[in-house]
C-alpha cells in the first residue's frame, strides 16, 4: 500500500543537516581559494621595501611593478613600505616562519648577520647587468662577502647636522671642525629659551647610528679588529662620553623621550639651531613649518659631523638599505627580474625624484645627470645635493651602524643593536649624568656577554 | 560500562585537544625552549641545561625589570583601587545624569592601548603637550618637564596606565555595591553611624570579596602588562627606565634575538606570578571562600 504524500516537507534530520553544513562549508572554503587551488592561476612576488612616503609607493608600482606584471602575466607584486623598525620584526617573524617576502629591504648592518646564517642569494649577475663599474663606491661592496655579492643598495641619503646657518654666522663661527670647535658653537646658539641643538631619543638613533659614527669620528670602532672583543670603554669611546655630556647642556631637557621627527620640527619651528640628525627629508620639514621668508638654503644648510681628539674627520651615516633575495624566496629569478627594472633608468629617475636628495641615484652616471638635476626641489635646495656629492667624494659617510669600513663582515651588529647596550650608557652618561667611565665598563661587560653568548666570543 | 567510558573519552577528546594545543603545549614549549640556546629566526638549537636561568640570577638588567615591574603593578593597582572605589560609590548615588557618567567611565578602558597611549604621549610632550603648557601658564613649573624623559617616564607611563584600567574597578566595584541590602545601610544609620562609619563597616566587609579578585587580577595583569608598557617608549633611548619583566623577555627574544632565554624569563615570570598567587590565596583564604 502506498503511503499518501504528506503535504508537510520532510523533517530534516540531524545528520542531514550536519552532513549538509560540512558540504556547504568546504565548498564555499574551496570556492573562496579558486584561484590558488584551480591550477594556481595568480601567482604573487611579495616586495617589502622601506620607503613609506605614498609617492614613492605609487611611483613604484606605476613603473616598475606595472611593467612586471605586464612581462610576467601569471605575476602580481605586493609591495610592502614598512618603516625600519616594524621591517626588522615582520622579516624575523617571517624567516622564523620560513616564509620571507621573496625581495627586501635590508638594513646593510643585518645583511652580514643573515648572510652568515645561509639565508641570502647571491646576485653577481644582476650585479654586472647593472653595471657594477658604475655603482657608486660608498655602497659598491657593502654586501660583498666571501667573493660575491648578496645585495645592492636602493638608493643613497646622507646623515649629518642640519643647521641654522644664519644664526652661526650672526655668532662669528665656523662650521665646527672637532668635538671643542661645536661645544663653542652650542654655547653661542643656546640663548633666549632656544636650545642649540637635539638629538633624536629613539634608540636605534641615539643607541646605535649615532655611537657608530662617534667611534668613526674619533678613531675608534665597535670591535677589535681580530678578536671582536667590543671596544665600548675604549679611549675613543670615553672620550666621546665626555663630550657628550658637556654637549647635553644644551640640549632640551626632554630630549631623550623626543623623536627624530620632533626634532626637525623643532629646527624648521626655531627652537633649537641644528638637528643632530638630518637628511634631505629636512627640506620638507623646513617647506612646511618655517617661517615663509626663511624657507630657503640660506638659513638652512646641512654640516659635517665634528671629529674627536683622535680622528681625522667626521663622520656620518649614509642611509642607504640594500636589496636582498632569500634564499627561502618562493621567486627568486622573479625577484631579479623585477630588481632590472627596478633600476631601469626612466623608473630609478622617477623613484629618486620622489624624495629628491634623500634618494641618491647609486649610479655615478645619473648622480651628475642633467635630468636627474633638473629636479625643482634639487635645483632649489642644490647647496644640498652638492653638499652629499663633496661628502661622498670626501670619505665623510659610512653606512648605518658602521664605525669602519669592514664592520659590513660583522655578523651581531643587529644584535648589538637589539639589546640596547650602548642606548643604555649613553642615557646615563648623558642625561642621568653618572661617570663615563664606570657606565662604559659596565657596557662593555655587556656586551662582551652578549658576543659570547651568541657564540662570537673570540678573545681569550 | 567499557563502551560507556570510550564515548566519554571521545566526547571529551575535542575538549581535551584544544586544552592541550592552546594551553599546555605552548607552555610546556616554552619551558623546553627556555632549556635550549636558540636563535630568534634559525631552527637549530642546543641544549644547555639551567644556564640561562643561572644568568639571570646574576645579570642586572633582569632585577632592574623586576623591579620595575613590581613598581609598576604595584602603584598602579593601587591607585587604581584609590580612583576606582570612590568612584564606584559615587557611580552607586542616585543623582541626575548618573546612567550617562556611568558610560563615559568606561570610555578609557574600551578605546584601543595604541589610541590612549599616543593621546598621553601627546598630552605629556614637552615640546608641544598640552599638560606642560597648564603647568607653566599657571606657573606651577618654570620650564617645561621632560614626562617622557628618563626622569619622568615612568610617572607617564603609570598615569596613563591608571587611567586606561581603572575603570575595570569601577565597574567591578560597582556590581557588588548593587547587590548590598539597603537595610544593613538603614540599619547602620538608625544607630547613627556616620557616611565613613556606614562604609567601613557595611560597604567594606560586604565587597572584601570582590575586592579580594579585583587586587588579584589587577596585579597579576599589570604584573604582565606588555602593549602599553611598549608604547610608550619600547623604541625609545629611555626605554630602560620602564623595561619591565615582559619586555625584557620581548627583548631577549626578539631584539637580541636569543629566544631560548627569552623562554627562560617567560618561565621565570609565570613561576613568579604562581607563588605570589599561591600566597596571596593563603594569607586571604578567608575572602577566597568568600569569592
Amino acid at each position: 500500500m502506498n503511503r499518501p504524500a504528506s503535504s508537510h516537507p520532510r523533517p530534516l534530520s540531524r545528520r542531514r543537516f550536519l552532513t549538509g553544513t560540512v558540504a556547504a562549508t568546504t565548498g564555499a572554503a574551496v570556492l573562496s581559494r579558486a584561484p590558488a587551488v584551480l591550477g594556481q592561476q595568480v601567482r604573487e612576488l611579495q616586495v617589502w621595501h622601506t620607503e613609506v612616503e605614498p609617492q614613492t609607493v605609487k611611483t613604484i608600482q606605476d613603473t616598475s611593478i606595472a611593467e612586471f606584471e605586464r612581462k610576467f602575466p601569471g605575476f602580481k607584486v605586493k609591495q610592502q613600505a614598512l618603516g625600519w623598525g616594524d621591517l626588522n620584526t615582520k622579516l624575523l617573524a617571517s624567516l622564523a616562519a620560513g616564509n620571507p617576502p621573496d625581495l627586501t629591504h635590508l638594513n646593510p648592518f643585518v645583511t652580514a648577520s643573515l648572510h652568515t646564517k645561509g639565508l641570502l642569494r647571491p646576485m653577481d649577475d644582476l650585479i654586472r647587468a647593472l653595471g657594477e663599474s658604475d655603482i657608486h663606491e660608498a655602497t659598491l661592496k657593502l654586501q660583498f662577502f666571501d667573493g660575491k655579492y648578496y645585495g645592492v643598495t636602493h638608493a643613497m641619503g646622507a646623515t649629518y647636522f642640519a643647521e641654522r646657518r644664519d644664526l652661526r654666522e650672526k655668532a662669528g663661527l665656523k662650521a665646527p671642525e672637532t668635538y671643542d670647535d661645536m661645544l663653542k658653537l652650542a654655547a653661542a646658539l643656546t640663548e633666549g629659551g632656544r636650545y642649540a641643538l637635539q638629538m633624536p631619543g629613539e634608540k636605534l638613533y641615539m643607541g646605535f647610528v649615532h655611537p657608530a659614527e662617534w667611534l668613526a669620528s674619533n678613531g675608534g670602532s665597535w670591535v677589535e679588529a681580530k678578536t671582536w672583543r667590543p671596544q665600548l670603554n675604549g679611549r675613543a669611546m670615553l672620550e666621546t662620553l665626555e663630550y657628550l655630556q658637556k654637549l647635553n647642556r644644551f640640549m632640551p631637557g626632554g630630549w631623550s623621550g623626543q623623536k627624530y621627527l620632533d626634532t626637525l620640527a623643532a629646527l624648521a619651528t626655531g627652537k633649537i639651531a641644528m638637528a643632530h640628525l638630518s637628511g634631505a627629508r629636512t627640506i620638507g620639514y623646513i617647506e612646511r613649518y618655517a617661517p615663509d621668508t626663511m624657507r630657503d638654503p640660506e638659513h638652512f644648510q646641512p654640516m659635517f659631523r665634528p671629529r674627536g681628539p683622535a680622528g681625522q674627520k667626521g663622520i656620518s651615516a649614509l642611509d642607504g638599505e640594500n636589496w636582498a633575495v632569500f634564499t627561502q624566496s618562493k621567486y627568486p629569478n622573479e625577484a631579479f627580474e623585477f630588481l632590472r627594472l627596478f633600476y631601469k633608468k626612466e623608473h630609478y629617475l622617477q623613484y629618486c625624484h620622489t624624495v629628491p636628495i634623500h634618494l641618491t641615484p647609486i649610479f655615478k652616471s645619473m648622480i651628475g645627470d642633467p635630468e636627474y638635476l633638473a629636479n625643482p626641489r634639487i635645483k632649489k635646495w642644490r647647496s644640498w645635493h652638492d653638499f652629499m656629492v663633496t661628502g661622498l667624494k670626501g670619505g665623510r659617510f659610512l653606512p648605518i651602524g658602521f664605525s669602519r669600513p669592514e664592520d659590513n663582515l660583522l655578523p651581531f651588529l643587529a644584535e648589538l643593536d637589539g639589546s640596547g647596550i650602548v642606548a643604555d650608557m649613553i642615557v646615563e652618561v648623558m642625561v642621568g649624568g653618572k661617570p663615563p667611565k664606570a657606565e662604559a665598563d659596565r657596557a662593555q661587560k655587556r656586551a662582551e656577554e652578549l658576543l659570547a653568548q651568541l657564540g662570537f666570543k673570540r678573545w681569550a | 560500562m567499557r563502551k560507556n567510558a570510550l564515548a566519554g573519552w571521545l566526547l571529551l577528546a575535542p575538549a581535551l585537544t584544544l586544552l592541550g594545543g592552546l594551553v599546555l603545549f605552548p607552555i610546556l614549549y616554552n619551558a623546553w625552549l627556555s632549556l635550549h640556546d636558540k636563535h630568534a629566526f634559525l631552527t637549530v638549537h642546543t641544549f644547555v641545561g639551567l644556564r640561562h636561568y643561572v644568568y639571570f640570577a646574576h645579570d642586572e638588567e633582569f632585577w632592574n625589570s623586576f623591579y620595575y615591574g613590581v613598581v609598576y603593578a604595584g602603584s598602579t593597582m593601587v591607585l587604581q583601587l584609590l580612583l576606582g572605589i570612590p568612584a564606584a560609590l559615587l557611580l552607586n548615588e542616585a543623582f541626575r545624569g548618573r546612567n550617562l557618567l556611568r558610560g563615559v567611565v568606561l570610555f578609557p578602558y574600551v578605546i584601543p592601548t595604541i589610541v590612549a597611549v599616543m593621546l598621553w604621549k601627546w598630552l605629556l610632550n614637552d615640546s608641544y603637550g598640552l599638560v606642560n603648557h597648564l603647568l607653566v601658564t599657571t606657573g606651577i613649573v618654570r620650564v617645561p618637564l621632560a614626562w617622557l624623559g628618563r626622569d619622568y617616564i615612568m610617572w607617564s607611563l603609570v598615569i596613563t596606565s591608571v587611567w586606561q584600567f581603572f575603570p575595570f574597578v569601577v565597574v567591578t566595584y560597582l556590581a557588588r555595591l548593587q547587590t548590598i541590602p539597603p537595610e544593613l545601610y538603614e540599619a547602620a544609620t538608625v544607630d547613627g553611624a556616620t557616611a565613613w562609619r556606614r562604609f567601613v563597616h557595611v560597604t567594606l566587609p560586604q565587597t572584601r570579596n570582590v575586592l579580594f579578585v579585583i587586587v588579584l587580577l589587577r596585579s597579576i595583569w599589570m604584573f604582565t602588562k606588555f602593549d602599553t608598557v611598549w608604547l610608550m617608549a619600547g623604541e625609545g633611548g629611555v626605554s630602560r627606565y620602564i623595561r619591565t619583566l615582559p619586555v625584557y623577555a620581548y627583548a631577549r627574544s626578539f631584539t637580541y634575538l636569543q629566544a631560548g632565554m627569552g623562554a627562560a624569563l617567560a618561565v621565570i615570570m609565570f613561576v613568579l606570578l604562581l607563588v605570589a598567587t599561591a600566597v596571596y590565596f593563603r594569607v586571604f583564604r578567608q575572602e577566597e571562600a568568600l569569592a
